[in-house]
């Protein structure tokens, strides 16, 4: 070997070096950009904010669902996609004010999809949530998830209500059962169990082993006519909306929560239709 | 927070003997099934003890000097103690086990450092304090509920969990600085002494007061002044409530425990009582000097053939003047 084919052979290995160093580096990167939430740019999902409308997607009549609320469902691959912002709910208690401590003050994003067949409608959801609480003990407290609606107009406070006249209704999922709660509620503190149990659910917490990207998943639905008191109707022409999330390591439950702040409006027509 | 009428319940520690009689009878009434296993609404511990939930002294709740509720620790199952059961059946019956066994390791109970006190011999001390909901004027469980589901009824201040109300947020457990409410994980929801209102509707003694083989515990309305309550409260000023600086206006009151007094290193008797009068104060505060002379008085009166109307209510000769509830 000559003393130049000796230098480049050198060169050969550190080039070589420089390569894997760099392919490491563009791992780095790349699992960086997995771990960030860059959904924003994400071109199938569409940031909502306060006050925009969100219209409902249509299943088409041919679809049909094999498990009515299955989250993992291929529909779901198939119908826009929101993100929308959650803060932590002002607190309205002194109990909830004892528990309002710096980490809370981090928002949160909760993704929905909402769709509807002729007979039912559906939202899914799915947030971020390092760690799958599904117990509910004398010291530990259970993940959940809701959305609620004002039975009214968008007057109605986004605080669980405003008064018995002008209520919500909640649709509330918890990992401790598993179930979807139908309630009502016309200002903090009143939340009420509803006589029909007509809204059905189901999750997926779905691991990983980057715990960031953990998530659950949870789709609620109800037949789209109901004739319930406080059960929400449809068929309007917006419908103000919320949704909550409560992470169940950081012991939240009830005001210990996050929370769309105002409403999101909810347009359930078909066509541009108000109709069914 | 203002009622109609208080009940209450006034508990002599001098006659405590520790040997949960009514421990056994409420828990046999309320506790002992349907989630409520590890609840003891009534319960006995030894002082100075860590008590249950273990340490709950220093698990914070009740209110601050300007009346805010104070955060709490929320106990964990092993504070209070796993409930565990025997395998009888295989040990004693099939003899399919040869030891007799619990079937989770034991590591707290509501009355596990029992008679371990302080102190050294011959001047080691302990004595048994019965602890149940106080059924306060200013209960911390009540100002913390989110949902006004926690009430205390008008007729007689008994503070009562409504079932239908609660939803399990726990507020109530943390605040309570005695930690006498308690989280059921069957139903979700949380529970409590109930002072045995379907039997004081009926004109009877709670059951830990009914079974006291002790007679230690007297049970009236705050105003009756013919009652023994008024009488030890209000009269000779010789009840307290535990703890009164948490805030909470208990309405159960306790006869501080007298004792005999220290020996020296030579084995003579020094002016000074066994139980540590700094420790006494630090559970039912700073008159508890004070009601130890008024009961030392009022005993060698007895003793001299004066007469005590103290002593008289005190010894306890008739649960019919012990248990007042009209």
């Amino acid at each position: 070997m000559t003393s130049k084919n000796i230098e480049n052979g050198r060169l050969a290995k550190s080039i070589g070096r420089l390569t894997g160093t760099l392919t490491l580096a563009a791992c780095i990167l790349a699992s960086s950009n997995l771990l960030a939430d860059h959904t924003d740019r994400n071109p199938n999902v569409s940031e909502v904010k306060a006050w925009d409308t969100v219209k409902v997607s249509r299943i088409p009549d041919g679809i049909y669902l094999r498990t009515q609320n299955d989250p993992d469902d291929l529909i779901w691959d198939r119908l826009p996609k929101y993100r929308t912002n959650l803060l932590p709910a002002p607190p309205v208690h002194q109990s909830v004010g004892l528990r309002f401590d710096e980490g809370s003050t981090r928002g949160k994003h909760v993704y929905f999809q909402i769709a509807r067949s002729d007979e039912r409608l559906y939202i899914r959801l799915h947030w971020k949530d390092a760690s799958e609480d599904r117990a509910t003990t004398v010291d530990t407290f259970s993940d959940g998830v809701a959305v609620q609606f004002a039975l009214k107009d968008v007057d109605t406070s986004y605080m669980m209500g405003t008064d018995h006249e002008n209520p919500v209704n909640i649709w509330y999922w918890r990992a401790d059962t598993d179930k979807v709660e139908n309630l009502a509620a016309g200002g903090y503190g009143s939340t009420t169990t509803l006589p029909q149990q007509s809204v059905k659910g189901a999750s997926a917490y779905v691991t990983s082993d980057v715990p960031q990207k953990r998530e659950w998943q949870v789709v609620m639905s109800r037949p789209f006519k109901s004739d319930g008191e406080y059960d929400v109707d449809f068929d309007r022409e917006t419908i103000p909306m919320g949704f909550a999330v409560w992470q169940g390591n950081d012991s939240e439950r009830d005001g210990n929560k996050r929370v769309t702040h105002t409403w999101i409006l909810l347009d359930t027509s078909l066509n541009g239709s108000t109709k069914n | 927070m203002t009622v109609k009428r208080q009940l209450s319940m006034v508990l002599d520690l001098n006659k405590c003997i520790g040997c949960q009689t009514c421990t056994a009878a409420c828990k046999l009434m309320w506790t002992n099934r349907n989630g409520r296993e590890f609840m003891y609404w009534n319960n006995v511990e030894s002082q100075p003890g860590k008590g249950y939930p273990r340490d709950y002294e220093n698990m914070g709740g009740g209110f601050d000097a300007d009346g805010a509720l104070r955060l709490g620790r929320q106990p964990s199952q092993e504070d209070y103690g796993i409930p565990w059961e025997y395998n009888y059946e295989d040990a004693l019956m099939t003899g399919t086990d040869p030891w007799l066994r619990p079937n989770v390791k034991p590591t707290w109970g509501a009355n596990w450092d029992e008679d371990e006190g302080e102190g050294d011999y011959p001047n080691s001390y302990y004595f048994y304090l019965p602890r149940l909901c106080n059924h306060c004027a200013n209960p911390a469980c009540l100002a913390a509920c989110t949902r006004n589901a926690i009430y205390k009824r008008q007729e007689d201040g008994i503070v009562l969990v409504d079932q239908e109300r609660c939803r399990g947020y726990r507020y109530c457990v943390n605040a309570c600085p005695y930690k006498k409410i308690y989280f059921n994980e069957e139903i979700s929801k949380s529970e409590k002494c109930i002072f045995c209102y379907p039997r004081i509707e009926k004109g009877l003694p709670t059951a830990c007061a009914q079974q006291c083989v002790g007679r230690i515990r007297w049970i009236g309305y705050r105003d009756d002044e013919d009652g023994p309550i008024h009488k030890l409260v209000e009269k000779y000023k010789v009840a307290l409530p535990l703890h009164a600086e948490w805030g909470t206006q208990p309405n159960v009151f306790y006869v501080p425990p007298m004792s005999p007094p220290k020996f020296g290193e030579n084995g003579e008797q020094l002016d000074e009582s066994r139980i540590p009068l700094s420790y006494l104060e630090s559970l039912f505060g700073p008159r508890t000097g004070e009601v130890l002379d008024t009961l030392a008085d009022a005993r060698q009166a007895k003793a001299d053939g004066r007469g005590s109307e103290l002593m008289d209510i005190l010894i306890g000769y008739k649960h019919s003047e012990m248990f007042k509830l009209s």
